[in-house]
């Protein structure tokens, strides 16, 4: 256990490195195997000032054997995301206590490159890219401080970034270049942290902090004649109907599909379509508004929902037609019962007089609707992708504090004011809008569109759709998804009573320029995919693999030019004119092979030569002289020198 | 007739050379060491990570990895490029011994070489603490002296192995290195013969010789002037630290005894070797002793005399014999 051997210095860098890297894990592993690893951090740092207190062998395969017992204990595998990190993690505690050479330095910190790598796996925040590349600094300089025989940490730091910033420019090309190839079924593992827009099985709106916009196309439609205006295009999904004051859940209740079908009455006309669904985990199927013919491979349910019933793992194309003026009819027993369906909890005071003061009458529910609307509109209700946490009671909150949230909490918020009042109100889940591909004259609805809204039974109408959202943020349901972005880059304001405060003002830019910079993270760097790439290399004219690998050779090339040109300066040793002349001259005589060597004066060169050139006597003798005179002389004239020169550019050798 | 030459250059012999080198993009090469390798190993895992999770930050990690590891290429070229060597001079030493080579390094560059490891190419038996590479730093705008050895075995000229400059800074994932090849010498004396002999009699009369001169005894003769070339062991040093000048100490029996001849004939060894090697004690002690001695090889006789001048000649002329 010769520790000695390596550099207190070296070492003390390395374990900063490491525990930066290490840190944030404390919230994404269990307890017991950050607790170990720490304790072999701390034991092995502190060995630095004491190395009598190093772990011999036999404690060391004891260590060993523990920690394998401690992950197998916790995972029985070493396979998937936090399997594998907690692997990596005991086995980088466990290198540190075996530090012997500068070989197993470097295995350590290639071990923490990794480790820093799993970190992206729980966490992709700017903030974590930011951390992650400052300890990336650090993990280089300490390569650089191994490899220097007199450590100096400053000098390590600065060579360490200035490779770092010389590394970005390839690594952007590489970036945005390197071929996204997707990753085979069975290689995936399950993740479930990740919130991405998108549908699931319940609504917990409370509960997201962020929703990162997926550009993962869900479906294409292919309309035979017009195509709907952007307000009309609700792809139609599950129904969110129960709620436990936190959670929606998909009604589970399914009625006689028959009935409902048979009480639905279209008018108009209606919108006839192919529908291309590309391969999903669920089931559903994604019709527009209200579908009114659909092929057999599909199924209604009473939510009006299709479903298919085939595989929905592949591709699937269906024919469909629907409508969007439609008369749902009446309402069940059952059916007023589930949607007016309440949490346990009774509404606090608060709700009810919110509900009075917006005119919550039974028999009229449109007033209130309104009224509803109204007050998202003109209150300081905010759109946004990064809501705050809401909390134990996440309407209220929602409704009287905090005030900020995306279309999930407008809209559960709008149905659970509806059933106070005792309105029946559901959430509707699905897609809104849609871009037209100019090229093949087809929509393409992506993750990103995915939307909630909700649907109001009223006496003689039905249900009706009704879209909170849209009150507060119009253009998300008028112009699309790129809204968001707008949203992000803060062009779009949806409260109107928001620029009032111009204190407030510049911390209000600092922010939107925070969201921004955040939405642009989110959109070319985390969901840079397959799809993104694919676009965006088609818009710069790299179509295939093979154009692809030159772009990429060709940018390399430049950028390492570049780079070269700028590490190496063409420095030109700066010479004293009476040496160049001089210099000249022999590089003449070495034409005949007449070498001056380094030892030899110019007068012993001089002899030399002549003895070589006897013709040339004179001219060999005259600038030696006028050499010497000029170089060694305290007499220099301009016009000695203006001699030489002249001879020098008048000798020439004379073949014998 | 012209000499066939090899159409690959470097399998050709190399030129030597006593002119100075200047590291360009042709003498320098570089290749991965197995840290880089294993730098690239760990790439690839990142690579494999990122694709299984669809990761973007983990590919950005793996590329800039990937970059540093592309880029330390241009920094090793960097960590040697522009470097000016020059020989100095080349010692002698006795036979089995190291010799060491004097080259000057320049960095006449705006930027310092924090690492940098000097070696000779040395076969595996020859290393040693010696001979191993020896790591400098070299600041800016320097010129430093650093002298690098090599092992000997034989006697007589050694010429200087090639020298071998290279440096893994700044990660140690490259090594880039160069070797000059330099056309320069060192004069190896023969290795002294381990067993003591008496001094040789003279030819003349047969008196044993082997009388030491002890300072402060009684063959102490007087002092004369020092000359350049006199033992250091002779000199008056009271007299020089009183500041009455350089004076070199004179002993009786030199000035009065007999000759002292060491010559090749005079030894008695069996082979050639080792009566060089018995003739080179010799010299040696009588070096040390600070005697006056004459010495005769072959064709070359050196009248009587002293002082390291004086041995210098004698053994290169052992050396060269």
């Amino acid at each position: 256990m010769t520790a000695l051997s390596v550099n207190p210095k070296i070492l003390i860098f390395l374990f900063s490195a490491i525990g930066l890297i290490t840190l944030p894990h404390v919230a994404n592993l269990p307890i017991p195997i950050f607790a170990f690893f720490s304790a072999l951090f701390i034991w092995r740092f502190g060995c630095i000032w004491q190395p009598k207190l190093l772990a011999p062998k036999k404690l060391l395969f004891l260590l060993t054997l523990s920690s394998f017992g401690l992950l197998f204990s916790q995972y029985q595998s070493i396979l998937g995301r936090d399997a594998g990190t907690s692997f990596f993690i005991l086995a980088l505690g466990l290198k540190l206590m075996e530090i012997n050479s500068e070989r197993d330095l470097y295995l350590i910190t290639y071990l923490a490159f990794i480790v820093a790598g799993s970190q992206f796996l729980y966490q992709q925040s700017i903030l974590m890219g930011v951390y992650s590349l400052f300890v990336c600094i650090v993990l280089i300089a300490t390569l650089v401080i191994i490899n220097t025989p007199k450590p100096n940490t400053v000098t390590a730091l600065k060579k360490s970034g200035s490779i770092m910033l010389q590394a970005l420019p390839m690594t952007v090309i590489l970036f945005v270049l390197f071929p996204r190839l997707e990753a085979p079924r069975w290689m995936i593992f399950q993740e479930s942290s990740q919130s991405l827009t998108g549908l699931s099985e319940q609504l917990e709106p409370g509960a997201i902090s962020k929703l990162g916009l997926s550009d993962e196309l869900v479906f294409r439609v292919k309309f035979k004649g017009e195509i709907p205006p952007p307000k009309q295009r609700y792809w139609r999904g599950p129904v969110y109907g129960h709620t436990d004051g936190k959670r929606w859940n998909i009604t589970r209740h399914q009625s006689v599909v028959a009935k409902h079908q048979a009480k639905l009455d279209f008018s108009g006309s209606g919108y006839e379509y192919k529908l291309m669904m590309e391969p999903q985990t669920k089931n559903w199927v994604f019709a527009l508004d209200m579908p009114n013919k659909f092929p057999a491979t599909l199924r209604q349910i009473s939510t009006y929902q299709l479903v298919s019933m085939k595989n929905s793992q592949q591709r699937a194309e269906y024919q469909l037609s629907s409508n969007v003026n439609y008369n749902t009819g009446y309402l069940t027993k059952t059916e007023f019962k589930l949607n007016t369906q309440l949490p346990v909890r009774d509404p606090s005071v608060k709700i009810r007089q919110l509900i009075q003061q917006l005119g919550a009458n039974k028999s009229n529910p449109e007033v209130f609707i309104k009224n509803l609307l109204n007050h998202f509109r003109t209150e300081k209700f905010h759109y946004t992708l990064t809501p705050p946490l809401m909390g134990a009671r996440p309407i209220e909150t929602f409704l009287f504090e905090q005030r900020r949230g995306f279309c999930s909490h407008y809209a559960t918020a709008f149905v659970y004011l509806m059933r106070v009042a005792g309105i029946p109100a559901r959430v509707v889940g699905g897609y809104q809008g849609g871009k037209i591909n100019p090229v093949g004259g087809f929509l393409e609805v992506r993750q990103a569109n995915a939307h909630a809204w909700t649907e109001v039974w009223i006496e003689n109408q039905g249900w009706v759709r009704f879209d909170p959202t849209a009150a507060i943020a119009p253009e998300r349901i008028e112009q699309g998804v790129n809204i968001e972005q707008q949203i992000a880059a803060g062009s779009a304001n949806f409260s109107s009573i928001n620029i009032d405060n111009s204190a407030l003002s510049l911390l209000k830019n600092a922010n939107m320029l925070l969201q921004s910079m955040d939405y642009s993270w989110q959109r070319w760097v985390i969901n840079y995919n397959t799809s993104n790439q694919n676009r965006f290399l088609d818009s710069l004219g790299i179509g295939d693999l093979r154009s692809l690998f030159f772009w990429m050779l060709g940018l390399i090339a430049v950028v390492t030019i570049v780079l070269a040109l700028i590490l190496f300066p063409a420095y030109k040793i700066k010479q004293d004119p009476i040496l160049r002349l001089y210099l000249r001259f022999c590089k003449k005589l070495s034409k005949v092979k007449l070498i001056r060597q380094p030892h030899e004066t110019a007068s012993a060169f001089a002899q030399r030569a002549i003895i070589e050139l006897p013709a040339q006597q004179v001219q060999i003798q005259q600038i030696t002289e006028l050499y010497l005179t000029l170089r060694y002389s305290n007499k220099t004239e301009l016009q000695t020198f203006k001699q030489l020169k002249q001879h020098v550019q008048q000798f020439k050798i004379q073949s014998k | 007739m012209a000499v066939k030459q090899c159409p690959l250059k470097i399998f050709r012999p190399k030129k030597l050379t006593t002119h100075a080198i200047e590291l360009g993009h042709q003498r320098i090469f570089i290749l991965p060491t197995n840290r880089g390798l294993n730098f690239a190993l760990l790439i690839v895992l990142l690579l494999l990570i990122a694709f299984v999770y669809n990761n973007n930050l983990v590919y950005l990690l793996a590329f800039l990895l990937g970059s540093i590891f592309f880029i330390t290429i241009l920094h090793s070229f960097q960590s040697l490029s522009g470097l000016v060597i020059q020989i100095g001079a080349a010692q002698s030493v006795y036979a089995g011994e190291a010799v060491g080579f004097d080259f000057y390094l320049h960095n006449p560059s705006k930027y310092m070489r924090p690492s940098l490891q000097i070696k000779l190419r040395q076969d595996e038996a020859n290393n040693n603490v010696l001979t191993a590479e020896k790591t400098i730093q070299l600041p800016a705008k320097t010129k430093i002296c650093t002298r690098v050895y090599s092992m000997t075995n034989t006697r007589g000229w050694h010429a200087c192995e090639p020298l071998i400059l290279a440096s893994n800074y700044p990660l140690g994932l490259f090594r880039a290195w160069s070797v000059s090849y330099f056309d320069l010498k060192a004069l190896i004396y023969p290795t002294p013969s381990l067993e003591k002999l008496p001094f040789p009699v003279n030819s003349g009369d047969q008196e044993p010789l082997g009388k030491l001169p002890v300072a402060g005894t009684d063959d102490f003769y007087g002092l004369k002037e020092y000359q350049a070339g006199d033992a250091i062991r002779r000199i008056h040093w009271k007299a020089y630290a009183k500041g009455q000048g350089l004076y070199s100490k004179q002993y009786d029996n030199e000035a009065i005894g007999n000759e002292l001849w060491l010559s090749y004939a005079a030894t008695t060894a069996s082979n050639s070797e080792q009566r060089l090697s018995q003739l080179c004690r010799w010299l040696i002690e009588a070096d040390t002793t600070g005697l006056e001695y004459g010495f005769e090889i072959a064709e070359l006789r050196l009248e009587p005399s002293s002082g390291s001048e004086h041995l210098r000649q004698c053994l290169h002329a052992l050396a060269v014999f």
